[in-house]
């Protein structure tokens, strides 16, 4: 009974508020009026007697308040009622509140984008059933520190291995903690034949159990029986992903049972994979075989199957109540005996670790790590931005609030008054925020995250997550508590009296340490991004060669099993047919890796005893390639047709090679032993590599492509006079009319090749790009702020001066002198704060430090003027004052 | 006229009690009910009158008064409070507790 009596009571309090305020009202006239009249009994006049009752109760107001408090709902009520006051004060300053709010929402939603890139590349699970349950397995490899690694990456020279297909049958049938252990090669390049149409796709080849164990239903037809993994080559079934289903299917259930030709061999489609589903790795999966059949997709091993052929990564699912380390323990024990004692660079140990994130990369975590340490440097520059704004708006409602404090409102009511406003502002602005980063993740994904260094599709799944819009909404608030507190910390004070009559003095000193941090990080972001756009720019041209006019492709006869000869003959057609075309300048190729690229060799002198070697990088290119990547020799010559199996070995060496093995000089022409082979250098070369500032120069040594007679294919990189992107699809039809059969891929542009590899510069480049340009906006917005309304209190004050005989020009100095002290003082911290950011990204910076403090300087520059333009519109308006209406206006 | 005794505090949590007494016979107002215990009080109890209302409230939110809308000596619109049968059982149940209290406190400060 009580129970409901008192919520009753509750809710026609705070439901029926006005009703039960007019009652109070009246009841409280009917109290006084009694009160009055016995009073006047007594012999008082009307107007003592009502003074003394209103004394008596001790305000209406706080009767009224404390009767609230009563009804039991104060709390919930006078909330109510900080954000109608709230609602109305954000209406009364649109222009006040449409700052806080934009403010907030564009430095939140960096952050927000910024936590979306981390959670997706490091931390989210694959969009599969139960993803917690489920564990990559792998070989550990030792391997010996190739020359490039620098000293602190050199610590941890293991890396992870795929394994043998009988490696996998041993962990798999022997696997307790598991309760399924499925195989996948997840980036098989497959040739695809569809009614004569054949292209390369991004294929898998699976085990039977891959599917259910991640547990993905089909969205057509089925997936692998376990009957049709079992023999070698028996079964050619496939499977196709949703986008292929779609795009030469028309999504049609015809697809069911139909042929396709998969690297030349016929396979019948029995399924057709859900569109939630394209892979677990961040290329998506086209198509799908299964592991019988990994010799269709796999061509490197002679026998794919073989226990010598490691190209199997292994996904398993812990067993009910099993935990990682339950998988950790056992799987090591059943590794085959021979990884016990096996050499350097082959599988020796096992890791068991849980599938997190869409990274692929050393690199990402550290530029997350970094992007968000920008994202949360920008957020408290808003923060000392607004905290300023907050206080000279709270300075200009003293008067209002003041009123209320004396009308009977506790100090401890205004704070929260004022707090609520805070409050409801970031949320407003962590809410545009959290909407504004879609944008944002959206844009960075396009720009950066659509096609890897090879031209191929990524795919990331960037979508927002609950957490991360809360997290960003929860930032938004601190931030809104942090730049309200100072000035709701004012009226908790007393003597509100005081205030009313004196309106609070320019307070425009305590601002200015929180202008200057804000000019001190527009400064460091603006040259940090600097440095970092110059940096992309570099490495597509400048840093010896010069990728802006050079078109890619990657012809692969090994993937239609060409011999030697055959291919051979295929190279050179193509070669001499791309360099009639017209446009082209010269044509040449890459016999390992990608162009720029290679992989490492040992080099020694024929002196040298034993094992004596150095590590160098190593790549066989073919005539002209220096030529063609327009990078300068600085002795002899580079490689020419007569360079050819018959004629005598040669090499060309990099600088820095060079000088490694004759650092006393003329290594042309002298005998060096590459791999087991005696070459004589004919050229030397200036040094041409990725390498950023905190890598070691690196050596390099070249060989002939066509002195290796074991050559098949090869990247071909052709040098063209005008855009070369242009004229990717001549080229590729080109290549297509030399021979039909023979897969080509990666028809790129080498520059926007360089710009894939370069994804962390350029994304942190972007980043702080931008995070630079809202700083210095918000530095002026703030400088400008705090001026204007420094001169508008002042007004009185100038206008003494004036009429005491200052100048207008004295004046205009005065106030142009206040705002740029603190702008050269934060300048001058900001190129400290730029060093030491500049040290962080030193591993994202390519090129010579040499020329950094123009970066440096010119950013302390751009925002010192910006603060100069800042403080005149101000400064003019305080020398236009008239003394005579400046002192009429108190 | 005898001198007006002092005025005294009254003790937390007394307020209640000296409501309910006060509208223990008939229905009464605000008003009335303040000047009846300085009344009955002799003076000697003076309520805070802005405590009054917010405790007549806390008193009808409890359930043990409850209020209603009726007519006064002068004729204008006025609150009555009338006790509940749970206002009353309080009042019994609070009146034998502060007799026990006070007879307890009493015996002790007449100790010597």
């Amino acid at each position: 009974m009580r129970v409901l009596s008192d919520l009753r009571h509750r809710l026609r309090a705070l439901l029926r508020r006005s009703a039960v305020d007019a009652e109070l009202d009246e009841e409280l006239r009917f109290h006084l009026d009694l009160d009055i009249e016995k009073r006047m009994r007594a012999g008082l006049t009307r107007a003592e007697a009502a003074r003394a009752a209103r004394l008596a109760l001790g305000g209406v107001e706080q009767v009224k308040d404390a009767h609230r408090d009563a009804r039991g709902v104060a709390l919930a009520e006078s909330v109510l009622q900080d954000l109608r006051y709230g609602a109305r004060a954000m209406r009364r300053s649109p222009a006040f509140s449409a700052t806080v709010v934009a403010t907030l929402a564009l430095s939140t939603a960096a952050l927000a984008a910024v936590l979306t890139l981390g959670y997706t590349l490091l931390y989210r699970m694959l969009p599969v059933e139960r993803p917690g349950e489920l564990v990559d397995v792998a070989g550990i490899r030792r391997v010996s520190a190739p020359e490039r690694l620098s000293t602190s990456e050199a610590a941890r020279l293991q890396v992870l291995g795929p394994v043998s297909h009988p490696d996998y049958l041993a962990f798999r049938n022997g696997a307790r903690t598991l309760s399924g252990l499925a195989a996948h090669y997840p980036t098989a390049p497959l040739f695809v034949t569809v009614d004569g149409r054949g292209r390369e796709v991004n294929g898998a080849v699976v085990s039977a159990n891959f599917f259910p164990l991640l547990g993905i239903r089909p969205a057509l037809g089925r997936f692998f029986h376990d009957d049709e993994d079992r023999v070698p080559d028996r079964d050619r079934v496939a499977v196709i992903g949703s986008n292929f289903w779609r795009a030469h299917f028309g999504a049609s259930p015809s697809a069911i049972g139909a042929h396709v030709r998969i690297n030349g061999a016929d396979f019948t489609i029995v399924g057709v994979a859900p569109a939630s589903f394209s892979g677990t790795t961040n290329m998506p999966i086209e198509l799908y075989i299964p592991t019988m059949m990994l010799r269709v997709g796999y061509r490197w091993c002679d026998d794919a199957l073989a226990a010598d052929c490691t190209v199997l990564q292994m996904i398993g699912r812990l067993a009910p109540g099993r935990t990682l380390a339950d998988a950790a323990a056992e799987l090591p024990t059943l590794a085959p005996a021979a990884w016990a004692h096996a050499p350097q660079g082959e599988n020796s140990g096992v890791a068991v670790t849980a599938p997190r994130g869409m990274s692929t990369d050393d690199e990402e975590p550290r530029l997350v790590r970094i992007l968000g340490a920008v994202a949360i440097v920008l957020l408290l520059v808003c923060c000392a931005n607004l905290a300023g704004l907050v206080g000279a708006q709270a300075a200009a409602r003293a008067h209002e609030l003041a009123i209320r404090a004396s009308l009977g409102a506790g100090p401890r009511r205004i704070a929260r008054q004022l707090l609520t406003e805070s409050a409801m502002l970031s949320l407003a602005g962590g809410v545009a925020g959290v909407l504004l980063s879609r944008a944002f993740i959206g844009a960075l994904a396009a720009m950066f995250f659509a096609a890897d260094d090879e031209g191929h599709p990524l795919q990331y799944d960037f979508s927002q997550t609950p957490l991360v819009a809360l997290a960003t909404l929860g930032a938004a608030l601190a931030a809104g508590v942090v730049f309200s507190v100072a000035s709701a910390k004012r009226f908790l004070r007393p003597a509100t009296g005081r205030r009313i009559t004196q309106r609070a003095a320019a307070r425009w000193s305590s601002g200015a340490w929180l202008l200057g941090v804000q000019a001190a990080a527009a400064v460091a972001m603006v040259a940090v991004a600097a440095l970092l756009g110059a940096s992309a720019r570099t490495m597509v041209r400048g840093r010896n060669y010069d990728a802006s006019h050079v078109a890619l492709i990657r012809v692969r006869p090994r993937l239609v099993k060409y011999s030697a000869d055959r291919a051979q003959r295929f190279q050179r057609d193509v070669v001499r047919r791309l360099e009639a075309m017209p446009g082209v300048e010269s044509v040449s190729m890459v016999g390992i890796g990608s162009v720029l690229g290679g992989s490492s060799i040992g080099v020694a002198l024929p002196g040298w005893s034993g094992n004596q070697r150095l590590v160098s990088n190593y790549n066989e290119v073919g005539p002209r390639y220096f030529a063609t990547l327009d990078t300068r020799l600085i002795a002899g010559r580079e490689f020419d047709d007569h360079d050819a199996v018959q004629s005598p070995p040669v090499a060309v060496v990099n600088e820095t090679l060079a000088a490694r093995l004759r650092p006393e000089g003329g290594a042309l022409g002298a005998t060096i032993v590459v791999g087991r082979i005696e070459r004589r250098i004919v050229g030397v070369v200036k040094d041409l590599s990725l390498r950023s500032r905190t890598h070691e120069r690196e050596s390099w040594v070249y060989t002939p492509f066509w002195q290796n007679p074991a050559q098949v294919d090869s990247r071909l990189a052709v040098r063209v006079a005008g855009d070369p992107a242009a004229l990717l699809p001549a080229i590729a039809r080109e290549v297509n009319g030399v021979d039909p059969d023979v897969p080509f891929a990666e028809t790129i542009t080498l520059e926007s090749r360089i710009a894939a590899l370069m994804r962390p510069v350029r994304v942190s480049a972007t980043f702080v790009g931008y995070t630079a340009v809202l700083a210095v906006v918000l530095t002026a917005v703030g400088l400008y702020g705090s001026l204007a309304f420094a001169v508008a209190r002042r007004t009185k004050e100038i206008g003494i001066r004036m009429a005491l005989g200052a100048a207008r020009g004295r004046v205009l100095g005065l106030v142009v002198r206040e705002g740029m002290t603190v702008v050269a003082f934060g300048a001058a911290a900001g190129v400290a704060f730029a060093a030491a950011g500049a040290r962080i990204v030193g591993h994202l910076l390519y090129g010579s430090a040499d020329a950094d403090w123009i970066f440096y300087a010119s950013a302390a520059a751009l925002v010192v003027c910006v603060g100069f333009v800042a403080s005149i519109v101000p400064a003019r308006r305080a020398a236009e004052v008239e003394p005579l209406v400046a002192l009429r206006c108190e | 006229m005898p001198e007006p005794a002092p005025r005294l505090e009254l003790p937390q949590g007394t307020l209640d009690l000296l409501i309910l007494k006060a509208i223990a016979l008939e229905p009464q107002h605000g008003w009335a009910i303040s000047e009846r215990i300085q009344q009955i009080s002799n003076d000697a109890l003076q309520v805070q009158q802005g405590s009054l209302y917010p405790a007549l409230h806390r008193l009808e939110r409890r359930g043990w008064i409850k209020a209603k809308w009726g007519t006064s000596d002068s004729n204008r619109r006025a609150k009555f409070y009338d006790l509940t049968r749970a206002g009353r059982r309080a009042l019994d149940a609070q009146t034998g507790a502060w007799r026990a209290l006070t007879a307890a406190v009493g015996l002790l400060l007449d100790t010597p």
